[in-house]
């Protein structure tokens, strides 16, 4: 069943801004991408380095994976470049009075 | 049974010794020689943002590619050197290395136009007569950057791009954009992230849809000064239903201080496309050869690495594909000759990551005169890459008691339905062997040259015919005197 969590007020995570949420043994991702806002699992599929600590990138709304350089798309969460070839998963993100919140399952 | 004949010495014939001093004669001789340093310009020792600022300010690069650039000199600076693979990596000193050389003021079209000495060194070195016999198309690179280029006019008529790729990122730049560190990002690891720091010269390839190049592309890549770091960037695109050989080959002078060569090379096989790459790597002894290699092959398209090391003080390289599309095929043709004072520590990286795939790799190592040749591998199978095949072959032939051979296999098999191989051999020229070819009259060093032989052919036999020649030719003369 899937569940909703809530992150942060809106107004905590400006534009360019990451936040790093914990559920049950994942780790999520939370990026304000130039005012829309994602959220991914926190964890490289090339080998399980964290994401959060890249370089955001709001104009291509990617994430730079800090140890060997795979770019995320975090709309879909597939890597653009290598070594990544296996996509991260995505969780649909809901702005609910001005709060963020995640629908995870 | 036969009585082995008793071979009496021919005076004429050279001792061992006298041998092994002709194996170093002759690459001086034929590789190892330099010219004049007549250069336009000469970067000092050492690395910094200024001399990376300097390469993308002499080549008047779009922003874009100068960030990069600097980026990546971030992340080589933050890295540590590696400590795996090989105790020699600790004594590279990228502190007494020239980043950027240029010998050359653009690449021409004429060997005409290229300076004198230079012309005169890929002259000696066969390049020009080979261009002419039996390729499509040749770039030659000197120092840091590509001296000459052509490709065949029919070849450009039909949309083929073979030029450096410096001249790429002026004249295509959207496409060199759109794929240029796509599958080797900068940081990698720490010789990725300094290639993409310093890059200069390599060659781009474009091959549009259904497009066959008959004949091979070839680049020659030369080293003259002592210290050098040779930093080309390679990237060849394979559009749907294409087909493209590109062969490489490389030489340096003998100096008795070390030279830093660390390319990037990046394949793209479109669906259905074709990309066959072969290397015959001849550096120096004095020539540390650190390479970063990666391809991706999409639905139904094939990559093929053919890749043998003879030269080099020590070759680190694991060309690797990734099969990324349903039936798409990799193979990997290695193999390694490592003598005194070498490590070659080659191998191959595959990674199904669509169902239906194939592979093989075979990789070969010869080590002799406590030379040292080590084979790493990772073979990967992904979750849902269902109906997948792998078959892994990797045979070592040690020569004497004071080489090694060492095999480092990595297997990962995230499916059930797939078919994977593993086989490893390690073995001696054995004395059984040895009796029965002089049995049969043959003397000892040549019948040792015999079994060598035998155990490369299914990789010389992959190769064009005049590298074929020439790979036999070197595996000889490395072979003479190693019959003691």
């Amino acid at each position: 069943m899937p569940q909703i969590i809530e992150v942060c007020p809106l107004t905590e995570l400006p534009p360019g801004a990451v936040r790093l949420v914990e559920w049950e043994d994942l780790e999520i991702g939370v990026f304000n991408c130039g005012g829309t806002v994602y959220a991914i699992e926190d964890r490289c599929t090339h080998d399980d380095g964290t994401l959060a600590d890249g370089e955001l990138d709001q104009e291509a709304c990617t994430i730079e994976c800090p140890r060997h350089g795979s770019l995320f798309d975090l709309k879909t969460g597939k890597p653009k470049t290598l070594p990544a070839y296996v996509p991260v998963d995505t969780f649909p993100v809901i702005i609910d009075e001005e709060t963020i919140k995640l629908e995870v399952e | 049974m036969a009585t082995p004949e008793t071979v009496t010495p021919d005076p004429d014939v050279l001792t061992e010794n006298e041998q092994l001093g002709k194996i170093n004669s002759d690459y001086t001789e034929r590789y190892g020689f330099h010219d004049a340093e007549n250069y336009l310009y000469k970067a000092p020792k050492g690395l910094t943002r200024q001399t990376v600022e300097m390469i993308s300010d002499f080549k008047s690069e779009p922003e874009w590619m100068r960030e990069f650039r600097l980026k990546a000199l971030d992340h080589f600076l933050a890295r540590k050197q590696p400590t795996w693979g090989s105790p020699m990596l600790a004594e590279v000193d990228y502190d007494n290395i020239r980043y950027f050389v240029r010998a050359s003021e653009t690449p021409s079209r004429s060997w005409d136009d290229v300076p004198e000495d230079v012309k005169r060194t890929f002259d000696r070195l066969g390049i020009p007569e080979a261009e002419r016999k039996f390729l499509s198309g040749v770039g030659a690179q000197y120092e840091s950057e590509v001296v000459y280029h052509q490709v065949h006019k029919d070849l450009e008529a039909q949309g083929v791009i073979f030029t450096d790729m410096d001249t790429a990122l002026r004249e295509h730049e959207d496409l060199v954009r759109k794929y240029f560190a796509t599958i080797i990002p900068p940081n990698d690891n720490k010789l990725a992230a300094l290639n993409s720091a310093v890059w200069s010269g390599g060659s781009f390839v474009y091959v549009p849809e259904g497009v066959h190049v008959e004949m091979p592309l070839q680049a020659y890549f030369r080293i003259n000064t002592e210290n050098m770091g040779q930093f080309e960037r390679t990237l060849i695109i394979a559009e749907p239903g294409s087909y493209v050989h590109y062969v490489e080959g490389c030489t340096a002078p003998t100096y008795s201080s070390d030279s830093l060569h660390s390319a990037v090379v990046e394949l793209i096989a479109q669906p259905g496309a074709r990309i066959r790459y072969t290397t015959v790597q001849n550096w120096s002894m004095n020539v540390f050869n650190l390479v970063t290699k990666r391809a991706v092959a999409y639905e139904d398209a094939t990559v093929e690495w053919v890749d043998c090391n003879l030269g080099s003080k020590l070759t680190m390289k694991y060309p690797s594909i990734y099969l990324l599309g349903e039936r798409a095929h990799g193979e990997v043709l290695s193999i390694a000759f490592a003598g005194a004072g070498q490590h070659q520590d080659a191998g191959a990286k595959i990674i199904h990551a669509a169902p239906n795939t194939t592979s093989n790799i075979f990789a070969k190592s010869i080590s002799k005169d406590g030379g040292r040749g080590s084979y790493r591998g990772l073979l990967e199978v992904a979750k849902g890459a269902h109906g997948s095949k792998s078959k892994v072959v990797c045979d070592a032939l040690l020569l004497d008691e004071h080489s090694r051979s060492d095999t480092y296999p990595t297997i990962r098999i995230g499916e059930n339905d797939v078919d994977v191989g593993h086989e490893a051999t390690v073995s001696k020229v054995g004395e059984d062997q040895l009796f029965y070819l002089r049995s049969h009259g043959i003397p000892e060093e040549e019948a040792s040259k015999l079994i060598v032989n035998g155990f490369i052919e299914p990789i010389t036999k992959e190769l064009p015919m005049e590298y074929a020649v020439e790979m036999n030719r070197l595996i000889e003369l490395q072979m003479e005197g190693s019959i003691g």
